[in-house]
């Protein structure tokens, strides 16, 4: 029988210990994890400021669901160092573990850049159920906030803080929204939207610092722009938390480097989730996180052929009333072919990049069946230029060009 | 028959379906495609499990 630790009860370390107890022959499967609470999901966090969420509704899993599977759970219990020649594991507390495959679910989390004032009181980060209590119950003395970054978690963050009472504003440093997944058009359509609900969005402004007495108070932009505050949410960004494989001599850039089997350079050592890098990318999205750890648990369980084929990345913002969805890569450098459909007053945004007669990405507001069906054809690569004169006609059948 | 999403916890109800995902109320959860995903956290369908009531 082998004797599998996983460090992290996140998405990852959850569905990897989910799949692994399938295992034939049987594993012993221990979790170790740093919060002291059974998995819950982490979007269910934003449910919980807004103030829809009860207490007792968050945790998903009880533990129950660990034990009938045979897996053993360590709540509340930190991993100090990784032993990879002795396969040893060694906590905080002084306790250690021996494992015969070790997988690392370390997650990511919140990067603050050095902005001067961020030590001072009510200035949070939002990663954990902890951070998300201590924001709610800092927003219930607070006529206005600001949230610093405006991406996807900044502007849920945002949003979920306006319907609690205070003045929300979200000052992001490049110059539109969602950066990442938006174009320049699609941020300003949804700028205006996010202003309908009350949020003020700041954009291609950079904080200078945060001031106040003990507790914030204000936050200056470089512009030189005061916005008063009672409480700063940074959402500026994650880091993935790659100490232990540094420390333990593992191939580490952004994340853990890890090849198709999730396999990092210790080969009984394996990293999923937002701590892992694969093909030069840190995804550090709950999908990704799922396929990953999915293929770590069949290569630990003897199937060498289950492999992690990148998905088409799909990230939707889901604040409320407004669904977009961005779909692989949305920022032409080159030749590519763009196709756009704007009209703010029926608060339609559609774009598709075609690269080589092949959609590549797309971003698509309000239109999930359209977002769906693009994401197919992304994947499977279809040419399209024959048809790209119609491919924004009102209720185009995508479906129809997969063959 | 409702199902759950095992990550996030998000229920499908055949009631109700899923529109903004072009799911019409009254589908099965059978006649779903197999490229939908949990409208909360991205999911897809083989993260589901059907919940006894």
């Amino acid at each position: 029988m082998s004797r599998v630790l996983i460090v992290g009860n996140g998405v990852a370390g959850v569905t990897a210990a989910r799949f692994l107890a399938d295992g034939k022959p049987s594993h012993e499967i221990v979790i170790y994890g740093q919060e002291p609470y059974a998995y819950y999901p982490r979007p269910r966090l934003i449910d919980y400021i807004e103030g829809t969420l009860p207490e007792h509704k968050m945790t998903l899993y009880s533990d129950d669901w660990y034990a009938q599977r045979g897996i053993r759970c360590e709540l509340g219990r930190r991993v100090e160092r990784i032993d990879a020649a002795g396969h040893t594991i060694h906590l905080t507390d002084g306790g250690s573990d021996r494992y015969d495959r070790l997988v690392l679910a370390t997650g990511a989390d919140s990067w603050v850049p050095p902005i001067p004032g961020r030590e001072l009181g009510c200035v949070h980060t939002l990663r954990t159920w902890d951070d998300a209590r201590a924001i709610a119950d800092c927003a219930r003395g607070c006529r206005q906030v600001v949230v610093i970054g405006g991406g996807l978690l900044g502007l849920d963050t945002a949003a979920a803080l306006a319907c609690c009472g205070p003045r929300v504003a979200v000052v992001e440093a490049l110059p539109w929204l969602l950066p990442r997944q938006l174009d320049r058009e699609g941020a300003s359509l949804l700028s205006g939207l996010l202003a309908a609900k009350g949020i003020e969005t700041i954009v291609d402004q950079q904080c200078d610092r945060l001031e106040g007495d003990m507790a914030i108070e204000r936050v200056v932009l470089k512009s030189g722009q005061v916005l008063p505050a009672q409480m700063v949410v940074v959402s500026t960004g994650v880091r993935s938390n790659t100490q232990l494989a540094c420390d333990a001599g593992l191939l580490v850039e952004r994340g853990v480097v890890v090849d198709s089997a999730m396999c990092s350079s210790d080969p009984d050592i394996y990293a999923v989730g937002d701590v892992a890098q694969f093909d030069g990318r840190v995804w550090a999205i709950i999908p990704v996180a799922i396929a990953q750890a999915r293929v770590a648990a069949a290569q630990i369980n003897g199937d060498r052929d289950t492999r992690y084929e990148p998905q088409v990345p799909s990230t939707t913002l889901k604040v409320s009333g407004i669904d977009l969805t961005s779909l692989g890569e949305v920022h032409p450098e080159g030749e590519e072919l763009t196709l756009r459909k704007v009209d703010p007053d029926q608060g339609v945004y559609k774009k598709l990049v075609i690269d080589g007669g092949r959609i590549v990405g797309a971003i698509v507001l309000g239109d999930r069946k359209m977002a769906r069906e693009v994401s197919q054809l992304i994947a499977a690569g279809v040419d399209v230029s024959a048809h790209s004169e119609h491919l924004l006609d009102e209720g185009y059948a995508f479906k129809s060009l997969l063959g | 028959m409702k199902y759950e999403c095992l990550v996030c916890g998000w229920i499908y109800d055949p009631a109700v379906g899923d529109p903004d995902g072009d799911i019409a109320p009254g589908t099965a959860w059978a006649d779903i495609p197999d490229d939908w995903v949990c409208p909360e956290c991205g999911a897809g369908k083989d993260m589901f499990e059907a919940v006894s009531e």
